[in-house]
């Protein structure tokens, strides 16, 4: 640690208390601007010395995760502990701090035609260690997968200011535990991610997107279903709702966007069988659509904000699922998409109120209670998440959390009351 | 028991008795001439256990953890037997677990892709299982005719088809686990979106020491439309590791990179005379899958990349025999080695991918000094190695130079920016290691996780961290003498 604790405090940095800084409507006393990991590291040892509760901030973009804090002193701002510190194309690897922009990221990579196939919502403006934190996904979640497949690296700043690494710069790594898989959605309550190692995927030559409307939900999932067994090279297979499809496709009725990627032959073959899947459908013709306005859309589009919900079930379900919130839920002005191979639907009801959400969120329990459905809320109104775990209740593997817990946080300074079981 | 406190109880009668009982006598073999073949797994490491008990359901597997605690004896679960790092060698005695008779696949969910297998289901059979509904499961160690999925679990096992889908930890969704208490607990479920910690992604990879795991549900990918596989033949290492980076570079993932070194295909050719030109210097081994359309793109841009950076012949197999041919050079490289020398020791190590020629020539340099004979297959695509010392146990001071060998070849990954181990686990054997990689503040925090799990030391003791007091070694005396008495091929 290069700083002594008292330099964190300096009155240099020690930002005023906006309101920008409040979680669920509680604001921090103190924002301490962090800019190396050094500083993050002292920073959390001063923190963990007065036992002051503190909570990682970057971008803000996905604050509303999470329960309302049980307490929060300190907001930690690591949108200046930013940058690139090791970039190898030839190995497909990048490393950057924390508080790096995911958009500044990719535009680096896209340089030299590669990806971080990552792409939650409010992409555009997100920190990659809010997006960690969160482990929010988006459309490319179908053909890439999560977060957690893509950190071969992190460097953690743990509660008593050390900081921890696992993994490194190889892909391939079985070397220690797999540390850095705990802190991937752990929304800063087991550590602080300081710095985070990436492999990366080559962009692919060529890329086409498709859209095709369909009269029902069910229609449109049965096509997502049937390019997957045809195993067509897929980046991405979102449906959406109607008024998503309307917004971010120009379709009417229900829609599926594809995403086709490949060499061009393969690309051409894909978008053949895409065309014959849709012609032997009661769908109507597939067509090409601008990728860019689509992704931008979306994120827009599924930013948790109002309230915001995520519905998990087995992908063969969603179908139905999706009709269902859609029935209930039509009047309220929702937007419905779902990753059908992920069995990941979201709703975001942006226009949710105190009022009107806790409704929202009993039709939306009431309609899925029968799917086997696991529900998280990814924001709500603060009056909304009162009384309730935005995360569902605990299950029997939650005492190993719990435990988790106590070892990594014992004073309960990393964003205490947040987690699953307040945790 | 707290961390870093070894067990200090020992299997006497009375905990044999109790194992029986509560197990039934035919799941439980505790004579020496049976235990002999649960000494040791694919290495040279050695821990002879005073029982051995084979349970077929978690109750059975939570009995004998119960048992095993309350006179505070050592679990060492085991699989196969197929480790590459001692992973279930019994360090310091105590009851294996081995769970090769739970081998149930529990539940194949053709639509979302989905099964639910018990631990010793063999990796490969899973596959078979599934083939019929199109499916398979993507991580495919060498080992996979033998190896278990919960062995997979336990090292992370990856393959040669890791580079474009990944190890065991990206495939598997949900584990059932017995805790160090006995306690029977379900972690994650059948989709990654489980609200919590990933537990499960704590689990995987971590060697045994956190939880034995009884169940798991895992991801099973659909099988290609067509797989094509060429061999490109080089007459420089170089050439061969600029064509992995221009494949790369040009926006193509093939499901495997593989590389052969000449001492391989010395080893190889006369065995199976699959081609290989003895002067060659390196043979590529390299998979697309896909549509039709994409392997034969692939394949032709491949092959005229490769050709561009100097390779002598590129042969292009599509059809499943002259694709297994191709692949046979590959699969049978380590027994081809056997047979050439009495033993052979096979080290895991990585490297950023555009260092691995550099390492490469580092091990022969290493091996020669050390008078040995080094032979290499890695899969180049992730920079993963596998330099093979190649040597006579029974030579006065052999195996101590092999240990000597094999530690500098892996302080020469490290430096180049890599580590000790890829996919087969640090274990025993490399547990020294460690430190080489991660400093105390990061094996702090694998203690608070290890501590959380509340195994202390009693899940498979003195593997995976740097050697705790009571843990000793495996002297190079008794390794030397386990070797000659077992022989030749007793290390695959």
């Amino acid at each position: 640690m290069s700083d002594a604790g008292s330099a964190v405090i300096a009155s240099d940095r020690l930002h005023e208390p906006f309101g920008r800084y409040a979680v669920d409507g509680v604001r921090p006393s103190q924002v301490w601007a962090i800019h190396d990991a050094g500083e993050l590291g002292a920073a959390l040892a001063e923190a963990s010395k007065g036992r002051r509760a503190v909570i990682p901030h970057g971008a803000g973009i996905h604050v509303a995760l999470g329960n309302p804090p049980a307490r929060y002193d300190i907001a930690l701002d690591l949108a200046p502990f930013a940058g690139v510190i090791e970039y190898e194309p030839d190995d497909l690897t990048i490393a950057v701090r924390a508080g790096t922009p995911l958009a500044e990221v990719q535009s680096l990579l896209a340089e030299r035609r590669l990806l971080l196939p990552l792409d939650p919502p409010g992409a555009d403006r997100c920190t990659v260690g809010g997006m960690l934190a969160t482990a929010l996904t988006g459309p490319l979640r179908h053909g890439y997968g999560t977060a957690r497949d893509w950190v071969i690296g992190m460097r953690v700043a743990l509660a008593d200011g050390t900081l921890a690494k696992s993994g490194g710069r190889v892909v391939k790594n079985v070397t220690g535990y797999d540390m850095h898989k705990l802190h991937i959605g752990a929304l800063g309550t087991l550590g602080v991610i300081a710095e985070v190692t990436f492999k990366l995927a080559p962009l692919p030559r060529v890329e086409r997107t498709l859209g095709i409307a369909a009269p029902t939900a069910t229609a449109v999932c049965a096509l997502a279903a049937a390019a997957q067994r045809g195993g067509l090279p897929l980046m991405a297979a979102e449906a959406l709702a109607p008024p998503a499809a309307n917004a971010l496709a120009g379709l009417h009725g229900w829609a599926l966007v594809l995403r086709v990627a490949g060499g061009p032959n393969a690309v051409e073959r894909a978008v053949r069988e895409v065309h014959g899947l849709a012609d032997r459908s009661d769908a109507t013709t597939a067509h090409d659509i601008d990728v860019a306005t689509f992704d931008a859309g979306w994120r827009a589009a599924f930013r948790p904000d109002g309230l915001a919900v995520r519905i998990s079930v087995r992908p063969s379900h969603v179908g139905r699922v999706l009709e269902a919130v859609d029935r209930r839920l039509a009047g309220h002005g929702a937007q419905v998409a779902a990753t059908v191979s992920a069995g990941v639907v979201r709703v975001v009801a942006a226009s949710a109120d105190e009022a009107t959400a806790p409704h929202l969120l009993a039709t939306l329990r009431d309609v899925t209670a029968h799917a086997g459905a696991t529900i998280v809320i990814d924001a709500a109104p603060r009056g909304a998440k009162a009384g309730i775990d935005v995360f569902g209740e605990p299950r029997q593997d939650w005492e190993i959390m719990r435990r988790l817990k106590d070892e990594f946080d014992p004073v309960r300074i990393l964003a205490p009351g947040r987690y699953l079981g307040r945790l | 028991m707290t961390i870093g406190t070894l067990p200090h109880g020992t299997v006497t009668r009375s905990v044999v008795r109790e194992l029986r009982r509560a197990l039934g006598g035919e799941r439980v073999i505790a004579t020496p001439e049976e235990l002999i073949a649960y000494e040791y797994d694919g290495t040279i490491e050695r821990g002879k256990p005073q029982v051995v008990v084979f349970p077929e359901n978690t109750e059975q597997v939570s009995a004998a953890v119960r048992i095993a605690r309350g006179h505070d004896v050592p679990v060492v679960p085991r699989g196969a037997g197929t480790g590459l790092s001692g992973g279930a060698v019994a360090a310091i005695g105590g009851v294996v677990v081995a769970l090769t008779r739970m081998k149930r696949i529990i539940e194949v969910d053709v639509v979302n892709q989905i099964a639910v297998v018990e631990p010793g289901v063999v990796n490969l059979d899973l596959s078979r299982a599934v083939a019929p509904h199109g499916l398979y499961y993507a991580p495919d160690p060498s080992s996979q005719r033998a190896c278990t999925i919960g062995g997979n679990i336990a090292e992370n096992a990856g393959g040669p088809h890791c580079l474009a889908y990944g190890a065991t930890t990206n495939h598997v969704l949900g584990l059932e686990l017995v805790l160090a208490d006995g306690s029977i607990v379900a972690v994650g479920g059948r989709s990654r979106e489980v609200p919590g910690y990933d537990l499960v992604g704590a689990v995987v990879g971590s060697e045994g020491t956190l939880a034995i795991v009884t169940k798991a549900t895992v991801r099973l990918m659909r099988l290609p439309e067509s797989t094509r596989t060429l061999l490109a033949i080089f007459d420089h290492i170089d050439d061969a590791s600029e064509s992995v980076s221009a494949i790369i570079a040009a926006g193509m993932l093939p499901s495997a990179i593989e590389m052969i070194d000449r001492q391989v295909i010395a080893a190889v050719e006369p065995v199976i005379n699959a081609g290989f030109p003895l002067d060659a210097e390196a043979v590529l081994l390299i998979e697309v899958d896909g549509l039709e359309e994409a392997t034969a793109e692939d394949a032709g841009a491949i092959e005229q990349l490769c050709t561009e950076r100097g390779a002598r012949e590129v042969r292009v197999a599509v059809d499943a025999r002259d694709r297994e041919r191709l692949w046979a050079g590959r699969k049978t490289s380590i027994s081809a080695l056997g047979r050439m020398y009495p033993n052979y020791y096979v080290l895991d190590g990585v490297v950023p991918r555009t260092k691995l020629v550099g390492v490469v020539r580092a091990t022969y340099e290493i091996a020669a000094r050390h008078g040995l004979a080094v032979a290499n297959v890695f899969h180049a695509g992730d920079g993963n190695l596998h330099p093979n010392l190649l040597f006579d146990g029974r030579a006065p001071g052999a195996t101590a130079r092999v240990l000597a060998a094999g530690a500098e070849m892996m302080r020469a990954c490290v430096e180049a920016g890599g580590t000790i181990t890829g996919e087969h686990g640090v274990g025993l054997e490399k547990r020294d290691f460690l430190t080489w990689v991660y400093d105390q503040s990061d094996l702090a925090a694998m203690r608070k996780l290890k501590a959380a799990f509340g195994a202390g030391e009693l899940y498979n003791p003195c593997k995976a961290f740097p050697t705790s007091r009571g843990c000793g070694e495996l002297r190079e005396g008794e390794i030397a003498r386990a070797m000659a008495a077992a022989g030749g091929d007793a290390y695959v």
